[in-house]
């Protein structure tokens, strides 16, 4: 004799799911599908929205002035941190540090440098001036006991070099002596270092570089600016555009708009392709639970004309489409996240978005969200069969497939 | 066991009503063999769902050891149906995805299972000649094999009633033969069993019979094969005009 099976409901389930593959296929397909579409699109919109919060706060500053004819590489080195070297014609620093409702100024010198030893390309060197800096000076808070010191340097999360390395620049040697959080925009890619050091780097290069570098005397490529408290940026940004001539002003929230552009081009291009697929998947459920209603009617009446009550036929037929629901679910996650982190980089420079990898929190929260959807349009879709079984008269079904 | 009285069914089609059971009385007593005849679409198999709460009456009245199971809830019902109903349809009635063993199992989900179950059904096979068959899909099985299985479920349970639905329908000769002499042993080992059947020809095992015509029973099988029947091999039949 065969040993008996330990039979109970959920055999019933795992055999009624393992017994018709192809079409729980399709359906586990369709719910990866949704799962995928609405999880990639909540972890790539909250990974750019955390970038540009942590970058914004980063620059630290109410205004950015640059040379008018460089307006978009200021915004590149802040956003992409594209390695790029310009500078003022003349030098306006003084004059805007007196601009009325001007709280502080802190001068930038922007140094694209040559191929280094840490790195594959060249990076971006941002010289400041320590006294008066205020774009790492939170970050300086943060590490009591720290500090910027000669030929030192303090490098983005980007760069792959260890505190207490080495670096060499223009054939000058700098010393990491720390390294910034991460925040998914420009900074990441770049170095900071005092003006003194930058000078002497530039002065030496004529020897010990391939190629020299020169940094125009008194000349300084950015000025980040903090206004007073209460005054509106906007208006002394106006202000310094009209005393400075050649210069031009972005805001944070003009940054912000530039990313949260590309950000909203890609949220609609998200939006569309989870509708897109909502479109299409939705009526391949309601098809696939036509097909359910109309194949397994029989099968049912058969249960009822056994002992089954309506209660039972409603769990079982909402327990087999939930555990579709979650296997497609849980993979479509599963592959998308893994897509996502192992492709970031590509995908990040194919949307051209800033992108910082949500917390593990955050990817959990989505993932969570992502597979309750899949679960609730489980639910919708085996309405439809619920609805026909529970309203037929099972001894009908029965006797309506005879031949 | 089972009383019936003034049962009747009507289907609305369009503008008119078809009457598929017409005021029908009958009693089941335990331990009794009811076969019911009748052409195809006389109301036979109608009669048999309403018996067993699976289509609901138009009127009259089902009692199941005195009760009426009209006043039940469907949880009732489908309880009564688990655990004092076992029921054989015209098709096999198995579930493709459930080997036959899991098959026999299955009304088990809708009563108490027990470990002994699983004993149970095994023993169960074995009766009706295929245990070698436990592991097999339905789709494996002859006609006769997979009506050995759906008898087999049938009984799991322990019901007290058996309801079969031209259950040698679609068989052979021979394999009718086989079925029914395993009803006959059912029904001499205390199982109470109403079965339809448009086959005059199976009189002989019925312990009370009874001949059904547009709805109504209207007394005695009345076919030409009647005719031909050794009444002394039906002695037991017992003729109801109950119009």
């Amino acid at each position: 004799m065969s040993k008996p099976p330990d039979f109970h409901f959920f055999r019933l389930v795992a055999r009624n799911l393992g017994n018709r593959p192809y079409r729980n296929i399709a359906t586990i397909f369709a719910f990866a599908i949704i799962a995928a579409t609405f999880f990639s699109s909540q972890y790539l919109m909250s990974g750019a929205q955390q970038s540009l919060d942590a970058g914004i706060s980063r620059m630290g500053a109410d205004i950015l002035v640059v040379p008018e004819d460089y307006a978009g590489a200021g915004q590149t080195v802040i956003l992409a941190g594209t390695p790029t070297s310009f500078f003022f014609e003349d030098s306006g620093f003084e004059k805007i540090s007196r601009i009325p409702g001007v709280a502080k100024a802190s001068p930038q010198i922007y140094i694209a440098t040559l191929f280094a030893s840490c790195c594959a390309a060249p990076v971006q060197m941002i010289a400041i001036d320590p006294k008066r800096d205020f774009t790492i000076a939170a970050w300086l808070k943060e590490n009591p006991g720290l500090r910027l010191g000669k030929d030192d340097i303090i490098i983005g999360s980007a760069i792959i070099q260890n505190v207490g390395n080495d670096l060499l620049f223009y054939g000058h040697t700098f010393h990491v002596v720390g390294v910034l959080k991460q925040t998914g925009m420009g900074v990441d890619n770049a170095v900071f270092t005092r003006f003194e050091d930058a000078y002497v780097m530039a002065e030496e290069s004529g020897q010990k570089a391939v190629k020299k570098l020169i940094i125009p005397e008194e000349k300084v490529s950015a000025v980040l600016v903090k206004v007073n408290p209460g005054t509106s940026p906007a208006v002394v940004a106006s202000e310094i555009m009209a005393q400075v001539p050649g210069t031009k002003t972005i805001l944070p929230n003009g940054l912000l708009n530039a990313v949260s552009g590309q950000l909203s081009a890609i949220t609609r291009i998200l939006y569309g392709a989870s509708l897109a697929v909502t479109i299409v998947s939705v009526p391949l459920l309601g098809v696939i639970s036509a097909m359910v209603a109309h194949e397994r009617r029989k099968e049912v009446s058969i249960l009822r004309a056994l002992g089954a009550t309506k209660a039972f036929v409603v769990r079982l037929l909402l327990v087999e489409s939930f555990s579709l629901a979650i296997m497609g679910g849980c993979i479509g996650i599963g592959v998308s996240a893994t897509i996502l982190v192992l492709y970031q980089d590509f995908i990040m420079h194919l949307l051209k978005i800033p992108f910082i990898i949500p917390s593990l929190t955050t990817i959990l929260v989505q993932g969570g969200s992502a597979l309750l959807l899949s679960i609730v349009v489980g639910g919708v879709s085996a309405l439809y069969p619920v609805i026909i079984f529970i309203r037929s008269e099972p001894y009908e079904s029965i006797r309506g497939g005879e031949s | 066991m089972i009383n019936v009285d003034g049962l009747t069914k009507t289907f609305r089609m369009d503008n008119y009503e078809i009457s598929a059971v017409d005021d029908v009385q009958l009693n089941v007593q335990p331990g009794e063999f009811i076969l019911i005849f009748g052409r195809s679409g006389c109301g036979k198999s109608t009669l048999l769902g309403m018996l067993a709460g699976l289509i609901r009456p138009t009127k009259g009245v089902v009692r199941v050891h005195g009760v009426d199971i009209a006043h039940l809830s469907d949880d009732d019902v489908s309880g009564l149906r688990a655990k004092e109903i076992g029921f054989v349809f015209q098709f096999s009635g198995l579930l493709s995805t459930l080997t036959v063993l899991e098959n026999v199992l299955l009304p088990t989900l809708f009563c108490t299972y027990s470990p002994s179950s699983g004993l149970r059904a095994l023993e169960l096979l074995e009766k009706v000649g295929v245990l070698d068959r436990a592991d097999a899909y339905p789709h494996t099985l002859s006609s006769g094999e997979m009506k050995r299985v759906a008898i087999a479920r049938a009984l799991i349970n322990g019901p007290a009633l058996l309801i079969a639905d031209e259950p040698t329908g679609d068989l052979d000769v021979d394999t009718e033969f086989e079925i029914m002499e395993l009803f006959r042993q059912l029904n001499h080992e205390g199982t109470t069993i109403v079965m339809v059947t448009h086959n005059p020809d199976l009189v002989p095992y019925g312990t009370q019979s009874y001949y059904m015509e547009r709805g109504k029973i209207v007394g005695k099988p009345k076919t030409s094969s009647c005719e031909n029947l050794d009444l002394k091999s039906v002695s037991h039949l017992t003729t109801r005009d109950l119009t």
